[in-house]
């Protein structure tokens, strides 16, 4: 038995049959209940896992339509129009989502209809029914209130006025009861019925294309899988070429036999629609993920779908058939690295207009970054956005630190001065030479109201006595009041 | 190898069996032993604390009796595919180049180290350099730079506004690729390097760790090799394992030269960067070392010797301009001799003539 709290007191959640034989009751107290039964076993309800429980049903219920939808807390969507044929026709297909189920080991019901309504009323007041098109009436005529999907009080206020059944709704007149009941009442109404349409949103976007093979003996090896994604890749080949695209955005599901699914995305920098590229990507992505795709029993549905699509730009091979596309191999590699370790794998620094040094490049994962390095000769070249050329660029370093590291200066010659010596990571360093200061300010237009103005920084370019050079600044100014905080001293980057 | 060293002392019948191996070494090894001519600047009297018998093995040394006190000491190196003078990059130091058997070798796994994580600022400078100088025959292409997020953090990720100034390396060029773990940084350095489209691939790994062992690096070498790409391994506070790579060059930070004005050397300012070398290892195992400067403006190595005339450019970004049309008539031709020791004297080095200054220190 389940126990969630509610207004303070536990309540039962839900209970098995045996505890629904003892004559107890959803909603009920557990006090009242443990007060009948003290032998009851009580669970405290978590909601998390049953969301996440139906979320991994949702995923495995993909392998029917990839239009799945999640309904309330207890219920999925399963939108199989144009789908039903693939399975052996309507009935064929509810048994065996039935029976799979069953296996698993989960008490469903199911009702198929042509509205949502109509088919959420059929799972919960039939079990296993098959509504064909125009009888909803007749389905949800002898229904109780509740299978209209309406709030409870709309229902207790119906019910006080004697309409019990949907079907004295319906021949109800409208107009008053939209008055009195709100219009969602008529809505449902509508919807169930079929005179309004109904949108099941579902819970992933769906693929603009997807190619699928079921499997007659479940797969287990890595290998298999790779050589089924060589397959499905060249299926999904003429389709990309008809439509003139290519892939950004794959991925691959693998449908374990007892239910579990596993989704494997990969990215690509470009558009791609080569099977042997594609196989590529997933093979890295695969090693990456050896330790944790657990085959168990073996794959007995492998779908690659592309998630998201791009214009392929055909490129027109020398007589030697190669290509000579530095670029394509560039993105390759950053693909595959990309596959294997991450999103972060590959960086590609962007300069930005800015005087703050850790302002000044931003990295960016390789596929987010602005491509087209180097115009091919066919194009023309991309207008030069040239930054303003100053005689005497700022110098700066060629290591920069993640974030500045504090330093310890015990003096320096001249208040605004560089230091003569500091201390960094616990060694000590003597400065042989200083150049600077160079104030840096910070940037006021990107304040919020209110906030304190960010201190200044000098930055000092020293070399110490051994030859190294670093950056360091001093963030803040010496200042006679005597409450006001020492400046503090930074590591910035180091000088080749 | 090591045989070899004693070949003097041997029969002439130990001589033909050292003969047939060493055929066989070179059947084995696909490319014939080459015979080198040392050059002078490289003579044994011309390196101190060069010893000749302590060649250590890595090479070989064919000398008769009669050439061992001349300069002209012939030398055999072995190992290299193609030992074309284009297989070499030349940093354009000639005593550098010597030392190194023409260059550093273009398709090639090379060591560049750091005895400590805080010389990470020298080493990344140098490396660069040497990028900068392959960057002038391959212009455009990208540099990937792979590194462990241990050093990342430790020294500090590449500052593409820094390469840019210093060595002209486009922030657009860079790809930068921070591997959690060094099992991870050796893949992706391995992808890179069987790559033809990275103009240089570097790696960097702090310390020495296991991992990077002779089988680890000889297969970079390989692939670096085969795609004719130079790929560039930065140690970090490493120790001189042995690896596979042909070159190892020790780098440390030198104080730098005053920056130059027109009116001379701007005092107590930092200028152009400046690096320690040391040949760790090498093909022909010369040792030496070098004192280099970087040059940003024409992106070329200079050697800074001890009495070297500080030479004020004539363009400050770039290199020379064109010549004038035409000769100017009202003076002689700049090359003839007499005016260049006129020109000297106009400017005498401190070293030349000491007594020049002696007057303006009493004063």
């Amino acid at each position: 038995m389940i126990s969630h709290r509610d207004n303070n007191t536990q309540r039962i959640a839900a209970l098995d049959e045996r505890a629904e034989a003892l004559r107890l009751k959803r909603g009920m107290g557990i006090a009242d209940a443990r007060a009948m039964h003290p032998s009851i076993d009580v669970v405290e309800a978590d909601p998390e896992a049953d969301r996440r429980l139906l979320e991994g049903l949702a995923d495995w219920c993909d392998r029917y339509t990839p239009l799945v939808a999640i309904d309330a807390e207890d219920g999925l969507f399963l939108d199989v129009t144009g789908c039903t044929h693939l399975f052996g026709g309507e009935r064929a297909m509810q048994d065996e989502i039935l029976a799979r189920f069953f296996q698993q080991g989960f008490d469903v019901r199911a009702g198929l209809a042509s509205t949502p309504g109509a088919a959420w009323a059929a799972a919960r007041f039939h079990g296993d029914r098959i509504v064909a098109g125009g009888e909803e009436e007749a389905l949800l005529s002898p229904l109780p209130l509740s299978a209209l999907r309406i709030a409870p009080e709309t229902r207790a206020s119906l019910e006080s006025v004697g309409l019990r059944t949907a079907g004295a709704v319906m021949a109800a007149p409208r107009a008053p009861l939209a008055r009195r009941f709100g219009a969602t009442l008529l809505l449902r109404l509508d919807q169930a019925l079929g005179r309004l349409d109904e949108a099941v949103s579902p819970r992933l976007p769906v693929a603009p294309l997807s190619v699928e093979r079921h499997l007659a003996e479940p797969v287990v090896l890595t290998d298999d899988i790779e050589r089924l994604v060589s397959r499905l890749a060249i299926a999904l080949k003429t389709d990309l070429e008809r439509r003139g695209e290519g892939a950004r955005t794959l991925a691959l599901l693998l449908f374990r036999v007892d239910g579990a699914v596993n989704r494997i995305a990969v990215g690509t920098s470009r558009p791609m629609r080569e099977p042997r590229l594609i196989q590529r990507l997933f093979h890295e992505r695969l090693t990456a993920l050896e330790q944790s795709i657990d085959a168990g029993f073996g794959f007995d549905l492998v779908r690659l779908s592309v998630l998201s699509v791009a214009a392929f730009d055909l490129v027109q091979g020398d007589l030697t058939g190669e290509t000579d596309d530095d670029d394509a191999d560039i993105a390759l590699f950053a693909d595959r690295v990309r596959a294997r370790l991450g999103e972060a794998a590959v960086l590609k620094p962007v300069v930005v207009e800015s005087h703050l040094p850790e302002r000044a490049v931003k990295t960016v994962p390789f596929a987010e970054a602005p491509q087209g390095r180097a115009p091919a000769a066919g194009r023309p070249a991309p207008p030069r956005t040239a930054p303003p050329m100053t005689v005497y660029p700022p110098e700066r370093p060629v290591r920069l630190f993640r974030s500045p590291e504090p330093i310890e200066v015990p003096a320096t010659e001249i208040p605004e001065g560089p230091p003569m010596n500091f201390r960094w990571r616990r060694a000590l360093y003597r400065v042989a030479r200083a150049e600077g200061p160079e104030r840096i300010a910070a940037e006021w237009w990107r304040q919020l109201p209110g906030e304190e103005e960010a201190p200044t920084r000098d930055y000092y370019r020293i070399e110490d006595s051994e030859g190294r050079r670093y950056w360091l600044y001093r963030q803040g100014l010496y200042s006679s009041a005597a409450q006001a905080a020492p400046p503090r001293w930074f590591m910035h980057g180091v000088f080749a | 190898m090591l045989l070899e060293v004693n070949v003097m002392a041997m029969s002439a019948v130990a001589r033909d069996t050292i003969f047939a191996l060493r055929r066989q070494i070179a059947k084995i090894e696909g490319t014939l032993p080459e015979r080198l001519q040392a050059p002078s600047g490289c003579a044994p009297e011309a390196i101190p604390g060069k010893v000749r018998s302590s060649f250590p093995s890595g090479m070989a040394q064919n000398q008769t009796p009669s050439d061992a006190a001349g300069p002209d000491m012939t030398i055999v190196r072995r190992g290299l595919a193609v030992a074309s003078a284009d297989a070499f990059l030349h940093t354009g130091i000639d005593r550098l180049d010597a030392a190194l058997g023409g260059g550093l070798p273009k398709a090639a796994l090379s060591e560049i180290h750091g005895l400590e994580t805080r010389d990470a600022g020298a080493v990344a400078g140098f490396a660069l350099s040497l990028v900068s100088l392959v960057l002038r025959e391959k212009q455009g292409l990208p540099i990937l730079w792979v590194g462990t997020a241990e050093i990342f953090h430790e020294a500090g990720m590449p500052y593409a506004r820094g390469l840019h100034a210093l060595f002209g390396i486009v922030p657009g060029q860079l790809l930068f690729s921070e591997a959690p773990k060094l099992l991870d940084a050796l893949w992706i350095a391995e992808e890179a390097a069987r790559m033809t489209a990275f103009a240089a691939v570097i790696l960097e790994i702090r310390g020495s760790p296991r991992l990077l062992d002779l089988t680890a690096t000889r297969r970079l070498h390989a692939r670096a090799r085969s795609a004719g790409r130079p790929l560039l391994l930065l140690r970090q506070a490493g120790e001189a394992d042995p690896t596979a790579a042909p070159v190892r060059l020790i780098v440390s930070a030198a104080p730098a030269a005053s920056r130059e004005t027109l009116a001379g050397p701007l005092a107590g300012s930092i200028g152009r960067p400046a690096f320690k070398v040391d040949i760790g290892k090498s093909r022909t195992a010369l040792p030496g070392q070098f004192t280099l400067e970087w040059n940003p403006d024409e992106h070329a190595f200079a050697e800074r010797t001890e009495n070297s005339v500080a030479v004020v450019p004539a363009s400050g970004r770039g290199a020379d301009p064109a010549p004038a049309f035409g000769a100017i008539l009202a003076f002689p031709a700049l090359a003839s001799p007499a005016v260049a020791s006129a020109a000297a004297g106009d400017q005498p080095s401190r070293q030349q003539h000491p007594a020049h200054r002696s007057p303006r220190r009493a004063g």
